[in-house]
């Protein structure tokens, strides 16, 4: 039977005393009612609150379906038959994971089992093994231990000792090339060999010595490997353009270490080329270029500048062009003296062609083309001595020494010319000509000596030099020409002679003066021309105070003495004559002009011409005033001195000027 | 040998005095200008390896001096060249008229008649022009020469002359000779060959 729980509290369905069963002590006796007693338990019941009543309640509803008696008899029966089968369930489902979780234990005892053999299997291993583990890590520290040594060994070989490959490229075969790899191995020996030194300061030095003397010895070997390639090489320099390649140029620099090495190489270089240079300049001049183009320079032999010419401009490049390949070829080399040794080798490469040169210049000189031909070639080998030392420097290179013999050669025979012409001038004297200007052998050596005063501007020569050279010129020819002068005009007579001199010195003069250096030359002929114009203004007054009847007179004048007594009293001298004579001088005083020596027609300056026509106006003038003080002078007693001479002094100034 | 160089040319300038020429190498070489250089005397010379299409080639220049006093020193340097520069000034005419003369000249005393000419109109960074890019253009054409116009001074066209010049140079066949191939031909040289090819120069002088 359900009991009905009953609870406390609550507003309890009491029935009320007015309904009631009792009062307060109905109350007590309802409480001992039994069926009160349950009754109030009922009613009692709070079947809202009671969650536990109302699940009943529900799980009674699932099955409970059908109300009747026998359903409720049976209902215990049916409630613990639901309880039984629930169990019964539970039991069997409880079975089936009491089974898995045996299967479980089972499984977790098999592996604990296992571990457990494991483990112990392990430590026997562990035991047994303890004593190569303990080998193995030993092992394992001395294998680090000698990796590190290792390293140290290998830098240390790499940095004092060459590799296989480079010792083979230095030991080679003597006769192979030299490449890159070969300098790249020699840097290394010498740097090893600097590097070594540090050896020798520690304790290494056993290590040290022998690196060094091993590194000496390589390189000697070295050496003299690259020394007989470039050797090799130098030797196949011949053609006439040759490259250097910058194998050959790493070479030298090399070298630079062993100097008489790289002396030799310097040497075996230059031979090389010297004989090329010969041959080339051989063929210029013979053959010309190939297939004939361009022509062999001895074709132009006719032309001795074009001739001479050609040729040292091919020296000239040829030199320049030996220079540049030097200066490629030792355009590493750090040691001093480079630019010297360049200069000597191409002096000493140029020395071939002189031979040639010299005999061919020689006989273009001695074939006497000309006096100015010949000062031309001596200009040009000076220019071509001036520009090839800009090559080969100031070392006696036998070019230069070649060229300044030519030079010294032509210049000798070019005053030889000079002093042959000058002789020839003064075996065959001419006569002046008639009209007393210059000869024709004045005119021929005065147009000589103008062509080679004016080919003078094209020298380079310093301006000493050049001055030397015109003094000797000049001296070379104006001497003689003046001697020449002089001599021929010897057989004329006074007027002649000054005419003629004044006339040849005149053009000496006019031709010397468009050239430099000729000062002190113009103003010697100016002085002797000074010296020749005096001889004519006399000359031409003398020739007018004839010609105007005043010679005796004046004569008279200058030589009275007062012991002679006055002038007047002297023959020819008295007042007639002087009138007379005045008559002649009048004429002379209207036209000047007609009063002319002839031989001034003759002078070929017309400057020259007007300053003696005045001087000997002046000296006329200046005579005229002696007679005229000598008359008007009581003491020579003339009568009216003022009817015989007209005119004064000065008014015959202001008719003559 | 060094394989790069494919060959040595030898290059001439000539020109008037002052018209810039040794300022034009100046600046080729060295790629410096000064404008207080001096007049060059007799003959300057300067070499400089120059790549064009590829091949290098080793220029020899020779800088002649254009005063009068030289003339008769500079043809000898004609002599086996294989290209000229003539240059004019472009603000002095009378440079470009006296073109004429120096193309007799070069007529006279060069040696090949295939010689590369090139026309170098000068000094185009100063103002007063008195010779017109057109007229330049026509004297080359009439002459068959290659023409430029170029500063010294401010660099233009320089390079490009050089270039242009050894670029026709090396296009025309027979002018010059591989470094490589130069020492076969020595070998294979025959004195019959030179003989005759001189003869014929000789026969032509007459």
């Amino acid at each position: 039977m359900a009991e009905c729980r009953v609870e406390a509290p609550g507003p309890t369905l009491v029935p009320t005393p007015e309904t009631g069963v009792g009062g307060g002590s109905g109350r007590e006796a309802t409480n001992n009612n039994p069926l009160a007693r349950k009754l109030n338990k009922i009613l009692e019941t709070r079947l809202d609150s009671d969650k536990d009543m109302l699940e009943a309640l529900k799980a009674l509803s699932v099955f409970f379906t059908e109300n009747s008696l026998r359903t409720r008899r049976n209902l215990r029966g049916d409630i613990e038959r639901r309880s039984l089968s629930i169990n019964e369930e539970f039991v069997r489902v409880f079975k089936e994971v009491k089974e898995e979780l045996e299967g479980v234990h089972e499984d977790v005892q098999a592996m604990s089992a296992c571990c457990q053999d494991m483990t112990s299997r392990l430590k026997l291993a562990k035991d047994q093994t303890q004593d190569l583990i303990t080998k193995t890590t030993k092992l394992q520290s001395e294998n680090q231990r000698l990796e590190i040594r290792a390293e140290v060994a290998n830098a240390f070989l790499s940095k004092f000792q060459l590799t296989a490959d480079e010792l083979n490229i230095l030991r080679g075969p003597r006769e192979g090339p030299v490449t890159e790899d070969f300098f790249k191995a020699l840097g290394k020996v010498k740097q090893i060999h600097n590097d070594v030194k540090i050896l020798l300061r520690t304790n290494q030095q056993t290590a040290g010595l022998e690196i060094m003397e091993q590194m000496a010895l390589l390189q000697e070997t070295s050496y003299e490997k690259l020394y007989r390639w470039a050797q090799a090489e130098c030797r196949t320099l011949t053609q006439e353009s040759c490259d250097i390649s910058p194998a050959q140029a790493q070479a030298m620099e090399a070298l630079q270490d062993r100097p008489v090495l790289y002396n030799y190489i310097l040497d075996e270089f230059g031979t090389a080329r010297r004989s090329a240079v010969v041959r080339g300049f051989i063929d210029a001049l013979t053959r010309g270029g190939p297939g004939g183009t361009p022509r062999p320079i001895e074709m132009h032999s006719h032309d001795p500048l074009r001739y001479v010419g050609d040729m040292l401009a091919w020296l000239h490049q040829a030199a320049a062009s030996e220079k540049e390949h030097l200066e490629v070829l030792l355009k590493l080399v750090t040691m001093q003296g480079v630019q010297d040794n360049i200069q000597q080798v191409v002096g000493h490469i140029t020395e071939g062609v002189c031979r040639p040169l010299k005999v061919r210049i020689e006989q273009v000189i001695v074939a006497e083309p000309g006096a100015v031909l010949l000062y031309k070639l001596s200009n040009l080998l000076k220019f071509y001595h001036h520009t090839i030392s800009g090559i080969v420097g100031n070392c006696a290179a036998t070019l230069l020494t070649t060229i300044e013999e030519m030079h010294v050669l032509s210049k000798k025979m070019f005053f030889n010319s000079l002093g042959l012409h000058a002789s020839k001038l003064m075996d065959k004297v001419e006569l002046p000509p008639p009209d007393l200007g210059p000869t024709t052998a004045l005119n021929h050596t005065l147009s000589l000596l103008r062509e080679v005063l004016s080919c003078h501007d094209s020298s380079v020569v310093p301006l000493d030099a050049r001055q030397a050279d015109f003094v000797q010129v000049l001296s070379c020819i104006m001497d003689p020409l003046l001697q020449l002068c002089t001599v021929s005009a010897s057989n004329l007579d006074t007027a002649d002679m000054a005419t003629y001199m004044v006339n040849s010195l005149y053009m000496m003069k006019t031709t010397l003066s468009l050239f430099e250096f000729t000062d002190k030359r113009l103003e010697m002929l100016q002085f002797q021309i000074e010296a020749h114009l005096d001889t004519l203004i006399n000359e031409q007054a003398s020739f007018v105070l004839t010609r105007a009847g005043l010679s005796y007179i004046y004569n008279s004048v200058q030589q009275h003495k007062p012991e002679q007594g006055p002038l007047s009293s002297l023959p020819n001298m008295d007042g007639g004559s002087l009138k007379a004579a005045m008559v002649q001088f009048d004429r002379y005083l209207a036209s000047p002009d007609s009063l002319l020596m002839p031989q001034l027609n003759f002078i070929l300056s017309g400057t020259l011409k007007e300053k003696i026509f005045k001087r000997s106006t002046e000296l006329v003038c200046g005579a005229y005033s002696n007679i005229y003080t000598a008359v008007i002078n009581p003491t020579n007693e003339y009568k009216e001195p003022a009817t015989i001479l007209q005119r004064s002094p000065q008014q015959v100034q202001t008719l003559l000027s | 040998m060094d394989e790069d160089i494919l060959t040595t040319l030898k290059i001439l300038i000539i020109g008037e005095s002052g018209v810039g020429k040794s300022s034009l190498l100046l600046r080729f070489t060295d790629d410096t200008f000064d404008p207080e250089l001096a007049a060059t005397i007799g003959v300057d010379f300067k070499v400089k390896t120059i790549a064009v299409d590829g091949n290098k080639a080793k220029l020899a220049i020779w800088d002649t001096a254009g005063q009068e006093r030289f003339r008769t020193l500079t043809p000898s340097y004609y002599r086996g060249a294989q290209g000229v520069i003539l240059v004019y000034d472009v603000t002095r005419r009378e440079t470009f008229v006296k073109l004429e003369n120096w193309l007799n000249e070069l007529e006279t005393y060069c040696t090949r008649n295939d010689i590369v000419k090139m026309l170098v109109g000068n000094k185009i960074d100063k103002e007063n022009r008195e010779v017109d890019r057109n007229e330049g253009l026509k004297f080359a054409r009439k002459h068959s020469m290659l023409f430029i116009e170029s500063s010294a001074k401010t660099r233009d066209g320089v390079q490009c002359a050089f270039e242009e010049l050894v670029e026709k140079i090396i296009q025309t066949p027979g002018l010059w000779e591989s470094e490589s191939q130069n020492s076969r031909l020595r070998l294979s040289d025959s004195p019959d060959a030179n003989s005759g090819g001189s003869c014929g120069g000789y026969c032509s002088l007459l």
